[in-house]
C-alpha cells in the first residue's frame, strides 16, 4: 500500500510539472504566432552588419551572426582568465594580510574587504570605469614606457588593453580577490595551532613555514570556496555590458536588438554558461584530487 | 678593523632609519601612503568636488518619481521597517509583541504593496512611479521574503526520499545557480510575458521581484541543505522517540535548527540581494543606481561622476554594514539562548 | 485516488483556460480604454526628447507626444504612465504588449516597420533628424576621412550604429566602435576623452552639447551620415490603434496650419459651433462630420489633443525653443507652408 501511494504521488508531481511546462509552451507558441517572431536558427548565418572594437579573430560587419557570437565567447573568456588569475593573486595577498601579526596590516585589508563586498559590484565597475580610467584625462600614469596607464587603456609590455577591458579585468579581479581573501584565511584558521608551532620549533621562518606547512594543510578547505568564487567571477563578467566591453550578454543584447530573436538568444546564451559552469568545476575538481594525491604522497 | 667599524655603523644605521625588520619598514609605508591619500581626499573634498547633483536630487535618490504630496507613504513604510528590524534585534519586553514579530515581518509585504500601490481610500500610483532607494527596498525585502520559504522548501525536497521531486528540485537549484543573474532578471523582464497568456500583465517591479525570488530562492535552498545537514543525527532519534510525527519534527527540530545554522549565510545572501537589485538600472528600472545614472544624463549634472558614485557606495555601504552589524548581534544571542 | 483525478482536472481546466483566452482578439485601443490609461515607452535619458526633470517628472517632445496620445484616446494627459526602456527593451516591449506606444527618439525603417522584421507599425513622423558626427575642436578633424583608426563612440542596437558601420565601410575607412548602452554613456566617456568623435542624430548630438561644460568646443560635421526620421510606434498587427496614433499626429500639425494653440482653442470651439459655414475648422474640431468614430476615438479628440499639449509648433518651442534648455533650429521640422517637411492630410 504503502509503495502505491508513493508512486502515485510521484506521477501526479510528475504530471502537474509537464502540465506546468506544457501550459507555457502553449503559451509561448501562441504569443510567437502572435506576434510573428516565430522560432527558428537560421538567422544565424545572417550577416551581423556591426562592427566590434575588439576581437580576438578577425570580424567584419559581413560576418556572421554567429560568428560574432564567438567573438563574444572569446572576449568573455579572456578577461575571466585574466582576472582569474589576478584576483587569485590579490586574494592570497589579502586573506594573508588578514592573518599578518601587524595590526596595521590586519586592519587595512579587513577594511578593504568590508568595503568591497558591500558595495555592488556594477557600481564598482563603473566607478572603475568612468572615474578610473576615462577620469584620468590626459594625465598619464608613465613608468618608463613598460607600464602606461591612461584614457586608452592599459599598456603593458607593449601588450595594449582597451579601457573597458582594463576596468572590467580589474573591477572583477578587485571584487573577487576580497572574497577570495576571505576563504584563504578561513582556509588558514581551519588548520589547527599546534601546526604552527610545530615548525616553529623545528627552526623553519615564517615565510617556509607558511609554504611548506600550513598552506597545502589549508588548500583541501581552500579550493571548495576557491571554486565557487570562480564561478561567481565567470557569473559577474556579464556585467560588461555596463561598461561597453563586448562580452557575451552584450553581443546576445545587441543581437536580440536588431533580430528581436529574444527566446533562441536567450537559449544560446544559457546553454553556454552551463557548459562553461561544467567545465570549471570539472578543472577544479580534478585539481582537488592531484591535491589530495600529493597529500598522500607528502603523509 | 676599518671596515668592522663601517659594518657596526651601518648596522646601527639600519636598526634606527629602517626598523630592521620588514615589518617595521611596511607599516611605515603603509602609514606613509594612507597620509597621502588622505591629503589628497581632503584636498579633493574641500577644493574641486562639487555636490549639486547629490544636494539637490535627495529626494529623488530616496523615492524617485513617486508623486511629491504623496511620498509620506513610502517614508512610513521604510520607518516601520526600520522599527521592526529593531524590535528583531532588541527584543521588546512585551511577550505578546515578541512572539508575533514573525507575523510583523510577513505583515511588511502587505503594508508596503498598499502603502506604495494605494488603493482603499488614498490616491493609487503605478509601480512605474517607484523608484530610488524606496524601490530598491521594496525589491529586497518582497523578493528575500517570497524566496526564503521556497528556499527552505527546495532545500526539503532535495533531500527527499521521493526520487522525482529529489531529481527535479536538484535540477532547478543546480541550473540555477549555473546562470548569471542579469540573464535571469532579463528573462524576468523581457520573456516572462511571452509565457503568460495574452491579456494577463504582470508589471515590471513584479516580474522583477518574480526572477530575483526565482534566482535567490535556489542559492538560499543550498545555504539550509547545508544546515540541515549540520544537525545532529541524534536530535532527530530524541525527537522520534518523544513521539514527534514527521511534520512535528521539521516544524520544530528541522527548519528553526537549520535556520540558525545557515543565519551568517543566509545574511550574505540578503545583502547580496540588496546590491544585486543595482542590475536593474541595465534593465530599465530606476533604483537607486538607476536614479543615479538618469541624474548623471541630465545636462545640468553632467560630469560630476566621482559625487554621484561616492554617494552612492556609501548609501550601499551603510545599508550592507548595518545589516551585517544586525545579523551579527541577532547570531550572537541566538547562541546565547 | 481523488487526488490523481482532481489534478487532471485542475491541469485541463488551466489549458482550457488558456486557450480560450487567445480567441477574443480585441485592439489595443479598447484596452487602453478600458483600462483608463496610457503607458508610453520613453528614453528618460536625452534632453529635450525624454529626461527626468529634477522635479521628478518626464519632459521633453517625446514626452509631449506620449500625452496627446493618453489626451486623445483616453481624454485626459494626466491619464498616463510612462516606461523608461532600453533601445534594447524597446521593440520587445511593444510586441509582448508591456507598453502600448514607443515615443522614444525611434527611427522608422523598413525592416522595423514590416512583419518580417520588427513587425512595428509607425505613426508620422515627428521629427526629421539626421546622423552626423560630433568632435572637438581642438582635435582638428574635419571630415570622415580624418576619422581613419579613431575611436567613435556610439550607442549599440541602434540604427546609428548601422549607419555608421555601413558609410565607414563603403568608404573604405578602418574605425574603431566604442559601444555603450545609453546615450548619456555615450556622451560622458566622449567628454572624458575615450573617443576621438561621438556619433548620434544631429538633434541629439546638439541637446548633448547644450549640456557639456564648454558647448562652442565642440563641432557637428558637415557629413550626413543618413537620415533619421524619427516617429512613434506601435504593434504592428494592430491597425485600429495605429489608425487613432496616425491621426493624433495629425492633429497636432493641422493645428499649427489652423493656427490653433492652447490658448485660444475654446475661442475656435466657439467660432465654430457658431459658425456653420466654416466647414473645416467644425469637421476638425468635432462639431461635424463624426470623424473622431471613425477611428475610435471621441468626436471632439482634437479639442482634448490641442488643450493638453498645444500644436505641434507650441510642443517644439516648449522643448527645442529658443528658451529650451536645449535649442535647435526647427529647419526641416517646420510647416510644409514654411519650408519644412512637415505636413498633414486633410481631415475629411
Amino acid at each position: 500500500m504503502m509503495r502505491y501511494k508513493r508512486f502515485f504521488l510521484q506521477l501526479i508531481i510528475i504530471l502537474l510539472f509537464i502540465g506546468l511546462v506544457g501550459i507555457l509552451i502553449n503559451n509561448l507558441i501562441i504569443n510567437l504566432i502572435r506576434t510573428d517572431l516565430g522560432f527558428n536558427f537560421y538567422w544565424l548565418l545572417k550577416p551581423a552588419s556591426f562592427a566590434l572594437s575588439e576581437h580576438a579573430l578577425p570580424f567584419s560587419p559581413s560576418d556572421s551572426y554567429a560568428w560574432a557570437l564567438l567573438i563574444g565567447w572569446i572576449n568573455s573568456l579572456k578577461v575571466i582568465l585574466f582576472s582569474l588569475i589576478f584576483s587569485t593573486i590579490l586574494g592570497i595577498i589579502i586573506g594573508l594580510s588578514r592573518t599578518s601579526k601587524n595590526i596595521l596590516i590586519k586592519k587595512i585589508s579587513s577594511f578593504y574587504i568590508t568595503f568591497i563586498r558591500q558595495t555592488p559590484l556594477l557600481l564598482q565597475l563603473m566607478f572603475w570605469y568612468f572615474v578610473g580610467f576615462l577620469g584620468l584625462k590626459n594625465k598619464f600614469i608613465n613608468f618608463s614606457n613598460i607600464l602606461k596607464i591612461n584614457t586608452q587603456g592599459i599598456e603593458f609590455f607593449g601588450l595594449s588593453l582597451t579601457p573597458e577591458f582594463s576596468a572590467l579585468f580589474i573591477g572583477l579581479s578587485v571584487f573577487t580577490s576580497a572574497f577570495i581573501g576571505e576563504v584563504i584565511r578561513g582556509g588558514i584558521i581551519s588548520v589547527e595551532k599546534g601546526q604552527w608551532e610545530s615548525f616553529r620549533s623545528l627552526g623553519l621562518s615564517e615565510r617556509d613555514g607558511l609554504i611548506k606547512v600550513i598552506i597545502p594543510q589549508a588548500l583541501p578547505a581552500i579550493i571548495p570556496g576557491l571554486t565557487s568564487q570562480y564561478l561567481n567571477l565567470a557569473k559577474n563578467s556579464t556585467l560588461a555590458i555596463a561598461i561597453g566591453y563586448s562580452d557575451i550578454y552584450a553581443i546576445n543584447d545587441t543581437i536580440i536588438n536588431q533580430t528581436g530573436r529574444a527566446i533562441e538568444c536567450f537559449i544560446i546564451l544559457l546553454l553556454t554558461f552551463l557548459i562553461l559552469n561544467l567545465s570549471i568545476t570539472n578543472l577544479m575538481e580534478k585539481i582537488n584530487k592531484l591535491i589530495n594525491k600529493k597529500q598522500i604522497y607528502i603523509n | 678593523m676599518y671596515l668592522k667599524k663601517i659594518n657596526k655603523n651601518f648596522k646601527k644605521f639600519r636598526e634606527i632609519l629602517l626598523l630592521n625588520s620588514l615589518n617595521n619598514f611596511l607599516t611605515i609605508i603603509l602609514v606613509f601612503a594612507i597620509f597621502i591619500t588622505f591629503l589628497q581626499t581632503f584636498n579633493w573634498l574641500i577644493v574641486n568636488s562639487k555636490w549639486t547633483a547629490v544636494t539637490t536630487n535627495i529626494p529623488l535618490f530616496v523615492f524617485g518619481t513617486f508623486p511629491e504630496d504623496q511620498r509620506w507613504r513610502p517614508f512610513i513604510w521604510i520607518m516601520s521597517l526600520l522599527t521592526i528590524c529593531f524590535l528583531s534585534i532588541v527584543p521588546p519586553k512585551w511577550k505578546w509583541l515578541r512572539k508575533n514579530l514573525l507575523i510583523a515581518w510577513i505583515g511588511m509585504i502587505p503594508l508596503g504593496i498598499f502603502l506604495l500601490y494605494g488603493g482603499f481610500g488614498i490616491q493609487t500610483v503605478m509601480s512605474r512611479n517607484f523608484g530610488g532607494l524606496t524601490l530598491t527596498i521594496l525589491l529586497t525585502v518582497c523578493s528575500s521574503m517570497f524566496a526564503l520559504p521556497i528556499g527552505i522548501g527546495l532545500a526539503f525536497c532535495r533531500q527527499s526520499s521521493l526520487f522525482v521531486v529529489k531529481k527535479l528540485s536538484s535540477i532547478y537549484i543546480d541550473s540555477m545557480r549555473a546562470v548569471p543573474l542579469i540573464a535571469v532578471l532579463f528573462f524576468g523582464q523581457l520573456l516572462i510575458p511571452l509565457f503568460l497568456p495574452l491579456g494577463l500583465e504582470i508589471d515590471s517591479v513584479w516580474r522583477a521581484i518574480f526572477a530575483f525570488t526565482l534566482f535567490v530562492s535556489a542559492y538560499i535552498a543550498e545555504d539550509i541543505r547545508g544546515g540541515l545537514q549540520a544537525i545532529p543525527h541524534t536530535q532527530i532519534e530524541s525527537a522520534k522517540s518523544l513521539g514527534l510525527n514527521h511534520l512535528q519534527i521539521i516544524r520544530f527540530i528541522l527548519i528553526p535548527q537549520s535556520l540558525r545554522i545557515a543565519l551568517p549565510a543566509l545574511t550574505n545572501q540578503v545583502i547580496g540581494l540588496f546590491q544585486n537589485t543595482s542590475l536593474m538600472s541595465i534593465l530599465g528600472l530606476v533604483e537607486l543606481l538607476g536614479i543615479g545614472r538618469s541624474i548623471l544624463a541630465n545636462p545640468k549634472f553632467i560630469g560630476q561622476y566621482i559625487e554621484v558614485y561616492i554617494w552612492l557606495a556609501s548609501v550601499y555601504w551603510i545599508i550592507c554594514t548595518l545589516l551585517a552589524l544586525m545579523a551579527k548581534y541577532l547570531e550572537k544571542r541566538l547562541k546565547i539562548a | 485516488m481523488h487526488k490523481l483525478l482532481s489534478g487532471i482536472a485542475f491541469l485541463s481546466l488551466l489549458i482550457s483556460g488558456c486557450s480560450s483566452s487567445y480567441q477574443k482578439d480585441t485592439s489595443r485601443l479598447d484596452l487602453i480604454k478600458k483600462r483608463g490609461e496610457l503607458i508610453c515607452g520613453v528614453s528618460g535619458q536625452i534632453a529635450g526628447f525624454s529626461f527626468l526633470d529634477n522635479d521628478g517628472k518626464y519632459k521633453g517632445l517625446d514626452v509631449d507626444i506620449c500625452k496627446a496620445f493618453a489626451a486623445g484616446i483616453v481624454g485626459d494627459a494626466k491619464k498616463l504612465q510612462y516606461r523608461p526602456l532600453t533601445a534594447t527593451e524597446r521593440f520587445t516591449a511593444i510586441k509582448t504588449g508591456e507598453i502600448d506606444v514607443l515615443s522614444r527618439n525611434t527611427t522608422f525603417t523598413l525592416s522595423r516597420d514590416s512583419t518580417g522584421g520588427n513587425g512595428l507599425s509607425f505613426a508620422p513622423i515627428v521629427f526629421y533628424d539626421s546622423q552626423g558626427i560630433m568632435v572637438k575642436k581642438e582635435s582638428n578633424i574635419k571630415n570622415i576621412q580624418d576619422l581613419k583608426n579613431k575611436s567613435i563612440c556610439v550607442g549599440s542596437g541602434t540604427t546609428t550604429e548601422q549607419n555608421i558601420n555601413d558609410v565607414f565601410e563603403s568608404k573604405a575607412i578602418p574605425y574603431n566602435p566604442i559601444k555603450y548602452q545609453d546615450a548619456s554613456q555615450v556622451s560622458a566617456s566622449y567628454l572624458q576623452g575615450r573617443c576621438s568623435a561621438m556619433t548620434s542624430d544631429r538633434s541629439q548630438l546638439a541637446s548633448a552639447r547644450s549640456g557639456f561644460p564648454n558647448p562652442a568646443g565642440h563641432i557637428i560635421l558637415e557629413d550626413v551620415l543618413s537620415k533619421e526620421p524619427l516617429s512613434p510606434a506601435s504593434d504592428g498587427t494592430d491597425n485600429k490603434l495605429a489608425d487613432a496614433l496616425r491621426w493624433i499626429i495629425f492633429t497636432l500639425i493641422t493645428a499649427e496650419e489652423k493656427g490653433i494653440t492652447k490658448e485660444n482653442i475654446d475661442e475656435k470651439v466657439k467660432l465654430a459651433k457658431n459658425n456653420p459655414q466654416l466647414k473645416s475648422l467644425r469637421r476638425f474640431l468635432g462639431v461635424d462630420g463624426g470623424l473622431g468614430e471613425k477611428i475610435g476615438l471621441r468626436n471632439d479628440f482634437t479639442i482634448n489633443v490641442i488643450k493638453a499639449t498645444g500644436n505641434y509648433g507650441e510642443i517644439y518651442e516648449r522643448n527645442l525653443g529658443e528658451n529650451s534648455d536645449v535649442t535647435l533650429s526647427r529647419n526641416s521640422n517646420k510647416l510644409y507652408i514654411n519650408g519644412g517637411l512637415h505636413f498633414s492630410p486633410p481631415f475629411n
